[in-house]
């Protein structure tokens, strides 16, 4: 089958990997002079990208054309003929649109040091050589171009993004950081990231601002905290710019004939396929996404893409595939007159669960406020990215109260009220039944979520992978939106796919350097290294002496190959084979 | 309740008690507001807060005083918010007027015009009292500059956020 990827980002090579895998021909087409994307434009996401790339451009039956645009595209008898603007003619069997994000342009805003991420992480980026001179203190600022009414969905990754600048920064440097935000929309380890940043100085104020006044030697910004108006320095001011779907999809939408949202992204009849028969959709042109679940939607496209066509995946293919449907929140007695949900939890572990949970708190308080109840939610953090924002709108213009605790406010639960303590004021509310974050966290018990020991960018990308015999997808994955669970289905079938013919490759340990510390056993999600003892022969002076150390050994059977353990040992005695 | 507070509200903004809802808490609208360049810590989202609650919001407020009509917390709003116009429907249920406006109706009916000389003197023994002296500079520029915002349409047509036509 020949199969047109229409976009050189991550999803489109993610695609175009699983479609030559199953013995297709691919044309990937880039608008751009080289594939890469967004990716591409973040200098820590460069090499990741280029090595994953690298894996297949030597492939015979993949064709990728640089500087392709699309003039014309006729149908017949469900073949594609696209013609390029230079002449070319591409024939195409399906159609893999991947067409990915916008970044957000704050013109109005921007400056020399008033900079988007994008622009910030080209001053951070090594290559470009030292920091500038007056590096002391920077200010992140969410959320610039989302949720608003221009945009109102969230872009889901800035949050996340702002968080690997803040790391990128603090490796070079140790200025001082504030970031400025509405929610931190984190996810998985992301909050254990949070903590650390947080217990190593970087400080999180719960308020925004528009007030960038810059001069030569800084910026003076205002924002509004703790019941006052703040006024501070700062040397750079970064704007997390929020992503937007590509204007490209608007034309491609009427070349291939596929629908459009009302925000812009392609529409998804089924899961990762479009409303135009044989076209199919991955990454950034399906909603804003992070790079795993661009891989994943882009894994999945393909599967879908080549199925679709009769031939099926095999069996055990899905029988690899595991999930699990997560028990639901306790009935909750409906009889009172006013219900409170609060949003909050001290432990960074339970964080991973805020997405899971607000959008069942949403839920739930639509449901209540529709009853005519009287319904407030307390948030520390909403974490409803992407399209989880337009529930979360609907349920505030429904007459669902959401109140916002800054970091130093407090709640206290007494009978029939709650109290809210700020700097300047205490709010009490009458409340007759109180929801907790906490109370629901039993669901999630002893249950092993792939997502919290995976969701930093490893060596590999296994976007499901818990073992080779064992994919998780939906909520044992990572617990999120419903509309997730059938995406990473697919994209399951696609990693495996990846995975069947691939040759394994093992962690090796050099055993006469390893000193036995066990931070590989620690950092292997599978429990793949034990620690063997070895005699050791100690000859100093007189006779010898028979002792035990300890030394680090993979056990075949367990090691998914996915390279933590070399990543983690602090003398660099495992080594990971590229 | 207020349900005076709303009908003035609706009839001039054509805001509902509901479209308040829509406001993020982001306070945006604080870190701009051209209140804060003289008496800090006023928070315009507090008004919408309240008024979402159904409390009602009275007449000492920092805000309902001296809202300058400057709309720069519209303008920076995510949801574009009108907030001095809710500001102006309150006053007008409270009857009350602020040093500006006085000064600067007081200038279209002499001069037809705004004529800030004029508006100086008349608001010149108020800003002297408060200290404000030294923002006098970005009066001036907020008087050129922003008071044509201030005076554009009252727009009545429907809620805040129906650009799309969405609810
Ligand atoms: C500053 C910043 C930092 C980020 N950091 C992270 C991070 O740390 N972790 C993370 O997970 N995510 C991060 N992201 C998000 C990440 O970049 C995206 O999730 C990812 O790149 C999406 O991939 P994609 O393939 O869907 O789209 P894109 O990367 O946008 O790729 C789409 C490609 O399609 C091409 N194209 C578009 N239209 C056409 C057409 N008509 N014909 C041919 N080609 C076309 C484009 O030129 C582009 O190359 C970050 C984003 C930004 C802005
Ligand atoms: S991920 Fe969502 S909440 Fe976070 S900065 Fe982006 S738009 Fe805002
Ligand atoms: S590569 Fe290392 S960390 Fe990963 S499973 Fe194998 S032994 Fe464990
Ligand atoms: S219009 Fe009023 S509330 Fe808005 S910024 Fe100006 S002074 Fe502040
Ligand atoms: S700027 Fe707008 S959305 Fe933000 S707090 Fe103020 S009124 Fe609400």
């Amino acid at each position: 089958m020949n199969i047109l990827v229409i976009g050189g980002g991550i999803s489109g090579i993610s695609a175009a990997k699983v479609a030559l895998r199953g013995g297709h021909d691919v044309t990937v087409i880039e608008c751009t002079s080289e594939p890469g994307g967004l990716m591409a434009r973040i200098a820590n996401c460069r090499v990741g990208f280029k090595t994953f790339f690298d894996e297949i451009t030597d492939k015979p039956r993949l064709t990728v054309i640089r500087d392709a645009r699309i003039a014309k595209v006729e149908k017949r008898e469900n073949i594609f003929t696209i013609i390029l603007e230079d002449g070319q003619s591409i024939r195409a069997d399906r159609v893999i649109v991947a067409a990915g994000l916008s970044p957000y342009d704050p013109v109005e805003y921007k400056g020399k040091r008033v900079l988007t991420s994008l622009e910030y992480d080209a001053v951070i980026d090594q290559r470009n050589g030292d920091l500038p001179a007056d590096f002391e203190k920077i200010g992140f600022f969410l959320c610039v171009g989302s949720r608003s009414k221009e945009y109102p969905l969230c872009s889901s990754v800035c949050c996340s993004y702002t968080l690997r600048e803040v790391k990128w920064t603090l490796q070079r440097a140790k200025p001082e950081i504030t970031v400025f935000y509405n929610d931190l929309r984190f996810f998985g380890q992301e909050f254990l990231m949070e903590k650390a940043y947080r217990d190593a100085g970087v400080r999180f104020v719960r308020a925004n601002s528009r007030y960038f006044e810059e001069d030569d030697d800084g910026v003076t910004v205002r924002y509004f905290a703790g019941g006052d108006l703040k006024e501070e320095r700062f040397n750079y001011v970064v704007l997390a710019i929020g992503l937007r779907p590509s204007p490209e999809l608007e034309r491609l939408s009427g070349l291939f004939g596929f629908s459009r949202d009302q925000f812009g992204f392609a529409v998804e009849k089924e899961p990762l396929k479009t409303d135009a028969e044989g076209v199919y959709v991955a990454g950034g042109s399906i909603e804003p996404m992070s790079i795993k679940d661009a891989i994943l939607t882009g894994f999945g496209a393909a599967v879908r893409a080549v199925g679709d066509g009769g031939r099926h995946l095999s069996e055990p293919l899905e029988g690899k595939v595991y999930t699990e449907i997560p028990a639901d929140l306790p009935d909750i007695d409906k009889s009172h007159a006013s219900y409170l949900f609060y949003l909050g939890t001290e432990d960074p572990w339970m964080k991973m669960f805020y997405e899971y949970v607000s959008g069942r708190f949403i839920a739930l308080a639509r449901e209540l406020r529709l009853l005519g109840k009287t319904v407030c939610v307390v948030s520390r953090n909403m974490v409803v990215p992407s399209y989880g924002e337009i529930e979360y709108e609907k349920a505030r213009r429904e007459g669902v109260v959401f109140l916002h605790l800054e970091e130093e406010d407090s709640i206290t639960f007494l009978e029939n009220e709650a109290r809210i303590a700020r700097k300047d004021r205490e709010t009490v509310l009458a409340i007759d039944k109180v929801i907790r974050f906490d109370d629901y966290l039993r669901l999630f018990d002893g249950k092993d979520f792939l997502i919290q020991f995976r969701s930093e960018p490893q060596l590999r990308w296994s976007p499901t992978k818990w073992s080779r015999e064992k994919y998780h997808t939906g909520f044992i994955r990572y617990p999120r939106a419903e509309r997730w669970a059938r995406r990473e289905f697919y994209g399951a079938l696609g990693e495996i796919l990846l995975d069947v013919e691939e040759e394994r490759v093992l962690p090796e340990v050099s055993e006469d350097r390893c000193s036995g510390c066990g931070s590989c056993k620690d950092a292997c999600p599978h429990d793949a290294i034990e620690m063997e003892m070895r005699e050791q022969q100690v000859a100093l002076f007189g006779p010898n002496v028979v002792s035990g150390a300890s030394i680090a050994h993979v056990k075949e059977g367990s090691c998914v190959g996915c390279g933590l353990c070399a990543a983690t040992c602090p003398s660099h005695v495992i080594s990971y084979p590229m | 309740m207020n349900e005076e507070q709303f009908k003035a509200i609706f009839e001039l903004t054509g805001y509902r008690q509901q479209d308040f809802s829509v406001c993020l808490g982001c306070k945006i609208c604080a870190s701009v507001c051209t209140v804060n360049d003289l008496s800090p810590s006023v928070n315009p989202q507090d008004i919408l807060l309240s008024l979402f609650l159904g409390h009602e919001v009275n007449s000492d407020h920092a805000l309902v005083h001296y809202c300058t009509n400057c709309y720069r917390c519209t303008n920076a709003c995510p949801w574009g918010i009108r907030i001095p116009e809710v500001i102006r429907a309150l006053r007008e249920s409270l009857a009350l007027e602020s040093t500006f406006e006085r000064a600067f109706k007081g200038s279209l009916k002499i001069w037809g015009r705004v004529y800030e000389p004029y508006i100086f003197m008349k608001t010149g023994v108020f800003l002297l009292k408060e200290g404000y002296l030294k923002y006098m500079p970005k009066w001036t520029e907020y008087m050129s500059f922003h008071l044509p915002h201030g005076v554009r349409r009252l727009s009545s047509q429907g809620g805040p956020s129906d650009s799309k036509g969405r609810l």
